[in-house]
């Protein structure tokens, strides 16, 4: 079984790295291939031409494409991740890649981590209640409620929850952010009404998934026979049904957990929040490749290891998947 | 009220789902220690009777009129709302039930162990380790081997006979007064059957509890129950001792349901003719790939099917008998072409043959008209072949035709199978299976899953198409009864062997082997 389960590991570490390099291959390509000039882009168009070949030669835009994708993939290897065309460190350094992203990264990151906890405390106990409550309208309203929820996009809740929490009730202050570095619990309690705005759609979702999913398990034939034992109704919710039901909503969850953090594009730009959503639209306007390319890799990779990490707990807790 | 034997007593009891009544003034009695077998085809209503009794009726279910007596005690009455605190003290301690379908009915994300023990933390105060010492050693008296280890596996990683003991472990753990037992062998092989009925009579002799057995064979009902009950329609038809209802069976409805019960004997002799072979197999080897085992190795075969060598002749119904998994639906499969690793040689006489399966439900498009699903084969040919390409109207006058043959007519057409009942939707597996007019028709397990009426009906029909059609039969089953009422000539398969074949009578009355010799002697 231990063996089984490493070599399984293995396996989806290789899978991991192919397809890495295959995502790094296809993110290099694409800019070679999508129109635009990245000197003009840093340049502007007034540049002589003399200085447009200078920058050219010094970004070693001039080289074969093979040679300027090994080069590139050499820096990533060994952990260089190139430098930004755009942002400068000082007047005469580019940005490191690596440093830029490493700036905002905690910034996505954490806002993931409050939006997942919140789906997930929220949405499983509002969906088993939603199975337990018998009662017939307030079915009816969570059905609506959820429906609605659902369907509003981000950026518009975004804009809700920034009116309600922010101008009617002013629990925080719209706009003014907290940087992790200053006051650690401050960044918290701002990211908390973003990651609101992530949330509420997905809970929505993720209740209503669950009360379907509980609701198909309860006509299976195992509850019939828990029936027959003498379990209490509640017994047999929590002792049967929930798990089993559970399964499809945790594959349910491991995408929107991946998306999540994979980057909540419109709710930083809504919050104005210095995470790498923002920072992926202004690099691709930009043409800031380095910064782009790197940006795709993260989210493949958070892609992927989310997956696995997902699909490894399903293993846990499905018997019928971990015997394969 | 009841007297000292009597364990149950249910009374005028009516039971109504929204609707449509379910069983109507359904008058029974169970006495301690006899087994008292329902009988019935499905919907007759002995499966809502025995919900009702356990207490298991959905919501929507309203008992009208009656009531249910267990051991003296008012357990249901009409009029009056459920007592489940009641039911939850009776349920499982005193009372306790198996079901049918012992693949679905555990728990896929529990441990049997852990499911079994749910017994006692619901109905004793006995500590973790006295629990589980007590669940191995019932285990043991259910026959399953090394316990402790059971204990710990999931129920995908068990046989279907080893899960029905399991939920027979967990019916009998608390040592019930009544075991209600609904048709707890259908879903598995004939050898399993007979050891799962053959504990079950023990348990029932051993331990002198009453047993509730439901089934719609009545030759089991035969072997294992002191009286039976007919059901009809949600009506008790006829009830009495075992002896006498088979003897001298009273009403026209329990004559009938006997009747159609398969028996070895022929109506009409083989005719016994050389025809030319429609198919011919010499030598048939068939693979399945089988999980890798390591990392580096290659992909290993299974051997599923070895060494097969038969004909089946244009106009005859060759019987094929085996249990699951002995390689019956591969070699058909192989037949077909629809696996294509396998060495040897299947040679056929014209083009494809056809399939007929076992689940009429599940294996029409639901989305589909009648029509649709009768022309289906007929598009299909065109496609391969010109010789079959016509006009729409052609088609459906095709297809009319083969209503007509196969007892339905035109006012089906534009049904679709969710309108139409078990034994309509086989009849039209079988127009599709003929419609083209293939020399030859394989025919998996296709009775299986209707009732004995139904079984009779559906067998007749098969053999009218054949006299009328020439075409031939490859007819698989695990019930060597329906394959005797069928075949002219029959094969054994055992373990992916054919270990015997020849004529019907020849089999029957002078098996060779002693495998054939023991699933004649069980069925």
């Amino acid at each position: 079984m231990a063996y089984q389960s490493i070599r399984l590991f293995g396996k989806k570490i290789i899978t991991l790295i192919m397809t890495l390099f295959l995502v790094s291959v296809a993110a290099f390509l694409a800019f070679q291939i999508i129109p635009g000039d990245v000197v003009t882009a840093i340049l502007g168009t007034e540049a002589t031409p003399e200085r447009e070949e200078q920058l050219r030669e010094e970004l070693g835009l001039n080289d074969p494409p093979l040679v300027r994708y090994t080069h590139w993939i050499g820096g990533v290897l060994k952990g260089d991740f190139g430098r930004s065309y755009r942002y400068s460190k000082s007047m005469n350094e580019m940005m490191p890649v690596a440093e830029l992203i490493g700036d905002k990264l905690p910034v996505t990151l954490w806002l993931a981590v409050l939006s997942v906890l919140l789906i997930i405390v929220v949405s499983i106990p509002l969906g088993v209640f939603w199975v337990r409550s018998k009662n017939r309208i307030l079915d009816a309203v969570l059905n609506v409620l959820t429906q609605t929820t659902m369907a509003v996009p981000s950026f518009f809740l975004g804009i809700l929850v920034t009116y309600f929490f922010g101008m009617v009730l002013k629990w925080f202050t719209p706009g003014g952010y907290v940087s992790y570095r200053d006051d650690f619990a401050g960044f918290l309690r701002y990211l908390i009404f973003p990651a609101i705005s992530v949330a509420l759609p997905k809970i929505a979702m993720t209740a209503r998934f669950l009360r379907n999913s509980m609701l198909t398990e309860q006509s299976q034939d195992y509850v019939r026979t828990a029936r027959s034992k003498g379990c209490s109704s509640r017994r047999i919710m929590y002792g049967h049904v929930l798990r089993n039901a559970l399964m499809p909503v945790i594959t349910f969850l491991g995408m929107i957990i991946a998306e999540i953090v994979a980057g909540s594009i419109v709710v930083e730009q809504v919050f104005g929040l210095p995470g790498v959503g923002r920072l992926l639209i202004s690099s691709i306007s930009n043409r800031d490749f380095p910064v782009v390319e790197i940006l795709i890799l993260y989210i493949t990779a958070v892609v992927i290891i989310v997956y696995f990490w997902v699909d490894m707990l399903y293993r846990v807790i499905n018997p019928q998947i971990s015997k394969q | 009220m009841s007297d000292r034997t009597t364990l149950v007593q249910i009374e005028d009891l009516t039971v109504k789902f929204p609707g449509n009544p379910a069983i109507s003034h359904v008058n029974l009695t169970v006495e301690r220690g006899e087994i008292l077998g329902i009988v019935g085809e499905s919907g007759s209503g002995k499966s809502v009777t025995a919900l009702t009794l356990m207490g298991l009726l959905a919501d929507d279910a309203q008992i009208c009129s009656g009531q249910i007596l267990f051991d003296g005690q008012v357990m249901a009455q009409a009029g009056r709302a459920q007592d489940k605190a009641l039911y939850r003290r009776y349920q499982g301690a005193r009372m306790s039930m198996i079901f049918q379908e012992p693949m679905t009915s555990l728990n896929p994300t529990g441990k049997v162990g852990a499911q079994v023990e749910e017994m006692l933390l619901l109905h004793t105060d006995l500590p973790k380790e006295e629990r589980r010492r007590k669940v191995c050693e019932r285990f043991a008296a259910v026959g399953l081997k090394s316990p402790e280890i059971l204990y710990g596996c999931y129920p995908h990683q068990l046989s279907g006979g080893m899960r029905q003991r399991v939920m027979i472990a967990m019916a009998t753990i608390l040592h019930p007064d009544l075991l209600v037992a609904d048709e707890p062998t259908t879903a598995l092989d004939v050898t399993i059957q007979n050891q799962v009925i053959a504990l079950l009579k023990e348990i029932n002799e051993r331990e002198k509890n009453a047993m509730i057995f439901i089934t719609h064979d009545l030759n089991l009902a035969r072997r294992i129950c002191d009286r039976i009950l007919v059901m009809q329609n949600g009506q008790v038809v006829e009830s009495g001792r075992t002896e006498a209802i088979f003897e001298h069976p009273q009403e026209a409805y329990t004559k009938r349901l006997i009747a159609a019960v398969p028996k070895r004997k022929r109506g009409e002799e083989a005719v016994v003719t050389q025809q030319p072979p429609v198919v011919e197999v010499a030598h048939l080897n068939v693979f399945y790939p089988k999980q890798k085992t390591g990392f580096f190795k290659k992909n290993e075969k299974q051997l599923v099917v070895s060494d097969a060598n038969f004909v089946i002749r244009q106009g005859e119904t060759l019987g094929l008998v085996g249990e699951s998994g002995c390689g019956k639906s591969s070699l058909s499969k192989a037949i077909l072409g629809m696996n294509r690793d396998i060495t040897g040689e299947v040679r056929h006489a014209s083009v494809r043959p056809q399939m007929i399966f076992q689940d009429p439900y599940s294996s029409l498009n639901p989305a589909k008209t009648v029509e649709w699903l009768l022309t289906e084969p007929l598009r299909a040919a065109a496609a391969r072949d010109d010789a079959w390409k016509m006009t729409a109207d052609k088609r459906r006058e095709l297809v009319c035709e083969m209503l007509r043959k196969i007892g339905m007519d035109e006012s089906y057409l534009h049904r679709k199978p969710s309108q139409l009942s078990g034994g309509q939707r086989q009849r039209i597996s079988i127009g599709q299976a003929l419609i083209t007019r293939p020399a030859l028709v394989i025919a998996d397990e296709p009775v299986s899953a209707l009732d004995v009426t139904l079984q009779a009906q559906v067998m007749d029909l098969m053999k009218k198409l054949q006299r009328e059609m020439g075409v031939a039969y490859l007819f698989i089953s695990h019930d060597i009864n329906v394959v005797y009422r069928m075949s002219d000539r029959i094969m054994v398969m055992k373990d992916g062997r054919i270990i015997e074949q020849g004529e019907t009578k020849q089999i029957f009355e002078a098996p060779q082997e002693a495998y054939t010799k023991l699933l004649l002697a069980e069925s």
